[in-house]
């Protein structure tokens, strides 16, 4: 499978659109800053990765997961030349929590909110006259799980071209049951460190275009080539990840992609920076890799953008195709003693890092333990 | 690819099965999930959860995939998937509430893992040791539909060879106000299956999946679907709003009448009280519609009763 990316769109606190955001990693500059939504005297902790659109801080308002969203999308409808009319086209979105922040603010403040906006059609209709769309909510693997259905897609002949998208705006739910177990709150995501504290959450939507390759397209620029998808299911815990099916989702992705561990030039890590989550990924990764592991330059995007839950991996692989036209690689900042699971990775740190990417692979991974893992290669 | 449909469950108030259904005309006592499941593991478990377990419990079991609680079948090709809208809706708007009106302190860290939304899909995995890709749809009015037609879609791709399609709606205070009136407080399950991987281990063929679409209207969608369809279309589900636009000389059902708000589940249920009536009744294809043209968009289904014994299945 050689699935053509032909546009690609993106929103977080460090950009308004992919190549921001790209330029702010390679910068070292990370988005965490004072919470402008959620009154601080409830919390323990106070500083989260938001995008700054509120009217005035302090004061929250709805639908903000669905702009974010549907600027991501008009992102990368507009660069691969599809324009506002994707009446033609699937959208599928994956995401954590919907628009949930919105009845959070429904049901505490009265606010106007209907059960027709907790997905996304309704806004996607309204905005681009879709009539196929789909809300998938699978937690932090969202976006790399819809992904795996968009390539599907098109591999059955259901679509010429599918947009697939990502998206979340930060809950005061999430957030605050988080917060309820941190007495402490993590001053600094860092992916990979000894002395990490746990995640720190982002808003960020993104979105790409992807087509089927026997079919000649005109439009856009061709970004890479999705190979393969993996998705699996612990079915172990709610909340903690599991190892072996973790690492079944990375055998997994190189089955469908046909490629091999020694294959791989740049690894995008899932790296939420929990204590769990870094050592059973860096673990499975090595059980997979061998000794291979050493191979692929070894990179994460949450310690500058925070955990963006649904939205994370789509937006990890945006960014693993821009290493690929640039070949810049943004590096893990804050990671100062790596753990002993990742010792003998090629980890970048401190600044970027020269290097030219043919394929990558990126990891999502997500509450109710579901693993995905994607593919992709330059064009 | 032939898709069937080898496992069928029904959990919604005073029906327990797909006869039941046919046959309800008003809801009955609510269901008791740990009268079903055993009280163990229940207690932290939101109500849409323990719904999704017992619908899901009594699928695998009618599907044959179930021995003495364990599956029978390689756990790694078994797929799940869910459709709730209004599922963990109550726990995020409690939990916000309680955060403004006593800190974070005032919570309970036992709702975490309800505050995502995929938490039924995940707990179904994890109590019937489901390893497949493992789905959580929130789609609005189409939602169960669209859970039906992506569950097709992970065993034509290969990634799966049975499929796990739940649709359930929890009813609450919450809810109630979002939506305007009572909710169905339960929903339904289906397995569906390949065909080959069905007749190898001489599965019960409850029904055939037909044609699927989505669309922006629901005649359109009718239309569509009965042109693809070998034999005539015998009757129709959909709901109030979609009711309108179908032929009114075919058989008509609308299970809002009976069950109320059914939101992600209605597609699911019209699955199962469909198969319901196959047992009942000779007859041919039906069509499911859910969500109408004031939606964002109209899903829509053929189903197919299961093909005779004399009919050889053409894989």
């Amino acid at each position: 499978m050689r699935l053509p990316i032909t546009g690609v769109g993106a929103v977080a606190s460090i950009g308004r659109d992919a190549d921001e955001i790209f330029e702010s990693l390679c910068a070292g500059r990370g988005g965490l800053g004072p919470m402008r939504g959620f009154d601080h005297d409830l919390y323990n902790g106070t500083r989260l990765f938001e995008i700054d659109d509120r009217p005035e801080s302090g004061r929250d308002r709805t639908m903000r997961a669905t702009g974010f969203l549907l600027e991501a999308v008009g992102q990368a409808a507009e660069a691969a030349g599809l324009g506002e009319d994707l009446s033609d086209y699937p959208v599928l979105v994956g995401t954590g929590l919907r628009e949930l922040r919105s009845a959070e603010l429904w049901w505490r403040d009265g606010v106007p909110f209907g059960a027709e906006q907790l997905h996304f059609g309704t806004a996607l209709r309204e905005r681009f006259g879709t009539a196929d769309t789909h809300t998938f909510s699978n937690a932090c693997s969202a976006s790399l799980y819809t992904l795996a259905l968009g390539a599907d897609m098109l591999a059955l002949g259901e679509a010429d071209a599918v947009i697939v998208a990502g998206v979340d705006s930060i809950t005061e739910s999430m957030f605050g049951l988080a917060d309820r177990v941190q007495p402490e709150p993590p001053p600094a995501l860092r992916t990979l460190d000894v002395n990490r504290k746990g995640t720190i959450l982002g808003d960020g939507a993104a979105a790409v275009v992807l087509r089927r390759e026997d079919i000649p397209w005109s439009g856009g620029r061709l970004w890479g080539r999705l190979r393969g998808v993996g998705m699996t299911c612990d079915a172990k815990h709610p909340t903690a990840p599991d190892q072996e099916q973790v690492a079944e989702a990375i055998r997994q992705a190189h089955r469908h992609a046909g490629t091999r561990p020694s294959d791989i030039d740049l690894l995008m890590l899932h790296g939420t920076g929990t204590p769990l989550n870094d050592l059973v990924e860096a673990s499975a990764y090595v059980e997979v890799f061998g000794e291979d592991a050493g191979v692929p330059v070894v990179t994460g995007i949450k310690p500058m953008t925070g955990h963006t839950s649904g939205s994370a991996g789509l937006l990890s692989l945006v960014v693993a195709l821009q290493t690929m036209a640039t070949g810049k690689v943004p590096p893990l900042i804050g990671l100062e003693e790596p753990i002993e699971q990742a010792a003998g990775l090629r980890l970048v740190r401190d600044e970027e890092a020269k290097h030219q990417v043919s394929l990558a692979q990126v990891h999502g991974f997500g509450f109710g333990g579901i693993n995905a893992v994607a593919i992709v290669e330059a064009p | 690819m032939r898709i069937f449909i080898t496992g069928v469950g029904v959990a919604l108030p005073g029906a327990d099965s797909t006869a039941a259904l046919a046959a309800a005309r008003q809801p009955g006592e609510p269901v008791e999930p740990a009268a079903v499941l055993g009280k163990k593991g229940l207690r932290y478990k939101d109500r849409a959860t323990q719904l999704g377990l017992v619908a899901g419990q009594r699928v695998l079991t009618d599907a044959g995939l179930l021995s003495d609680g364990e599956l029978t079948t390689d756990s790694t090709r078994v797929a799940v998937l869910v459709s709730s809208n209004l599922g963990n809706v109550d726990t995020v708007c409690r939990v916000a509430r309680t955060i403004a009106d006593e800190g974070t302190r005032g919570l309970s860290p036992m709702d975490t893992p309800n505050a995502s939304s995929n938490i039924i899909a995940s707990e179904i995995a994890i109590r019937f040791k489901l390893h497949g890709p493992n789905l959580m749809v929130c789609n609005g009015p189409t939602s169960g539909l669209d859970a039906v037609r992506w569950g097709a879609a992970l065993l034509r791709s290969g990634r799966a060879d049975q499929a796990v399609v739940v649709g359930v709606e929890p009813d609450n205070e919450i809810v109630r106000e979002l939506v305007g009136g009572p909710v169905a407080d339960g929903g339904a399950a289906l397995v569906l299956e390949r065909a080959d991987v069905a007749e190898a281990r001489g599965a019960t063929v409850h029904a055939e999946l037909g044609g699927h679409t989505r669309g922006a209207r629901v005649a359109d969608n009718f239309a569509q679907l009965a042109a693809g369809e070998p034999d005539a279309l015998v009757g129709w589900f959909a709901p109030g709003t979609a009711a309108g636009s179908l032929p009114s000389e075919l058989s008509g059902h609308d299970l809002t009448e009976t069950w109320g708000e059914l939101s992600g589940a209605l597609g699911v249920v019209q699955c199962a009280a469909a198969i319901g009536g196959f047992g009942s009744r000779t007859g041919g294809p039906v069509f499911l519609a859910a969500g109408g043209d004031d939606d964002d968009g109209s899903a829509a289904l053929v189903l197919r009763p299961a093909p005779t014994a004399s009919e050889p299945v053409a894989v």
